[in-house]
């Protein structure tokens, strides 16, 4: 059983934050209200969801589970196309696509493949995989998306240059694609590699502070960094090219309409 | 063979061109002369589809410059843009590079030919291997020049392709765009390049002016 962290030891952690806070005052960033307002809502969010969970999870029907799912696909999706600068009414769908489908498509294999919990819609595995490749992917789609995009538009020359020489505009992307792709991956390739050595990773620390076996965290913790890499790659391909029919026009010139 | 009928072009809600027409023959050499932001280079990039035509009609060959024609349009008309763009990390790599695109895999040049061009605009066989970062202004320009010249095209758009050449480079490039088969359009301030053409048009007022040879 974990340690029980209690109301005034977690304000403890809270007085943790006036350190970067009087780092912040002491650079004059300006990014102290920002700092604080996030914090708040960190807090506000977790205790609903703490609450809301704990309803689900009492509750564990599939479709209330399900419904939390696409409230948390719908919300990632919007918050991706904030993000990446791109106008979230006109890719909102076509971005779903690519989100929800590999999130779902992995998260599926590792639940009903890998770990088979009884019933197979278990909210406390569904909900929290989900969660945790939805909220990598949501990273690494901002990332992908975001410098595509401006990728292109910064370097317009060059991307009619492929045009004028003839490329389609699959051909004339792919460039801009490569570099968005590696930009999405990168980071997660370099997490991997220095995993068990430089960081343990968030959910196998909470397994084994929950008193689950070390080994049996370990598992986990590697079948669900599999998961979030195959849903991050495939997420970050698939929104690309499925934007491309609605962020260029029939001459293929990038239009300028889709930015916010 | 070429063909701007009516047309109007804008540019960032700034009109450039309103209602300009202009018919090129096979083999006409025109160059288009006029200050700079007249819309020279504008009405080069609107024939290959890369700006959009506010109105009027583009022909090329006969087809009307359309979503459906418009890459079509593009495989068969070698573009030199003002700023030489190579789009790869070393020479051998920026020349090949249209020849990676499905429409001219099957034109793919061979090493001698690719010798026999940098031979013809005095460049060294060694400059091949080197990034496209390091090497200057007159030889990007002359790179883009033999990429163009390496596809085979019959129609030539040329914006300033001599502005950074020597004069010895310059009479090579001139040779190699005046043949009589190619039909060539292309802006330039360089009096002998407008001497060489055939017809001399200006843009003034937003119109266009014939202005004869």
């Amino acid at each position: 059983m974990t340690a029980e962290l209690t109301i005034p030891a977690l304000l403890s952690m809270y007085a943790l934050m006036l350190v970067p806070l009087a780092i912040f005052f002491y650079l004059q960033l300006g990014i102290i209200r920002e700092t604080l307002i996030s914090i708040v809502r960190m807090t506000v969010q977790l205790v609903l969801v703490g609450l809301y969970l704990k309803y689900i999870f009492q509750l564990n029907n599939p479709l209330v589970s399900l419904l939390w799912v696409v409230v948390m696909l719908v919300v990632a999706n919007i918050s991706i196309l904030n993000k990446a600068g791109l106008k979230a009414g006109l890719f909102f769908w076509r971005s779903m696509i690519g989100i929800a489908g590999s999130t779902l498509f992995v998260s599926g294999w590792f639940i009903l493949v890998a770990i088979r919990p009884e019933p197979f819609y278990d909210a406390r595995y569904m909900v929290p995989i989900v969660g945790m490749i939805l909220g990598n992917c949501l990273r690494s789609n901002v990332l992908s998306l975001e410098r595509f995009y401006s990728g292109i538009r910064e370097n317009e020359q060059a991307f009619m240059t492929h045009l004028m020489l003839g490329a389609t505009l699959r051909e004339a992307t792919r460039p801009f694609l490569r570099t968005a792709v590696k930009a999405a991956v990168n980071p997660s390739v370099a997490t991997m590699a220095t995993m068990g050595i430089v960081s343990l990773p968030g959910m196998m620390t909470g397994q084994i502070l929950g008193g689950e076996m070390p080994m049996n965290a370990i598992k986990y913790q590697i079948g669900i960094m599999i998961c979030i890499f195959v849903a991050m790659v495939t997420a970050a391909l698939v929104n690309i090219l499925l934007s491309l029919s609605i962020a260029f026009d029939d001459h293929q010139r990038l239009k300028q309409d889709i930015f916010q | 063979m070429l063909e701007f009928n009516d047309i109007t072009l804008q540019v960032h809600q700034q009109l450039l061109l309103e209602q300009v027409s202009l018919q090129m023959a096979t083999g006409d050499k025109v160059v288009i002369c006029g200050p700079s932001g007249s819309g020279k280079s504008s009405l080069l990039k609107a024939t290959v589809g890369a700006l959009p035509l506010s109105g009027g009609k583009v022909r090329v060959e006969g087809k009307e410059l359309s979503a459906q024609t418009v890459a079509e349009i593009r495989a068969g008309i070698a573009f030199i843009g003002q700023e030489p763009e190579l789009c790869a990390e070393r020479v051998h790599e920026a020349l090949l590079l249209p020849f990676k695109f499905k429409t001219h895999r099957h034109n793919t040049p061979n090493k001698y030919q690719i010798l026999e061009y940098l031979e013809r605009l005095q460049l060294p066989e060694a400059i091949l291997n080197k990034p496209c970062n390091r090497i200057s202004g007159g030889e990007k320009q002359r790179i883009v020049i033999i990429r163009a010249l390496l596809l085979g095209k019959s129609i030539f758009l040329a914006d300033e392709v001599t502005s950074a050449l020597d004069p010895e480079s310059r009479a090579t490039v001139m040779t190699e765009l005046f043949r009589p088969e190619i039909t060539l359009l292309s802006v330039s301030h360089d009096p002998e390049w407008i001497c060489a053409c055939s017809r001399l048009v200006e843009f003034s007022n937003h119109q266009l002016v014939e202005a004869g040879k």
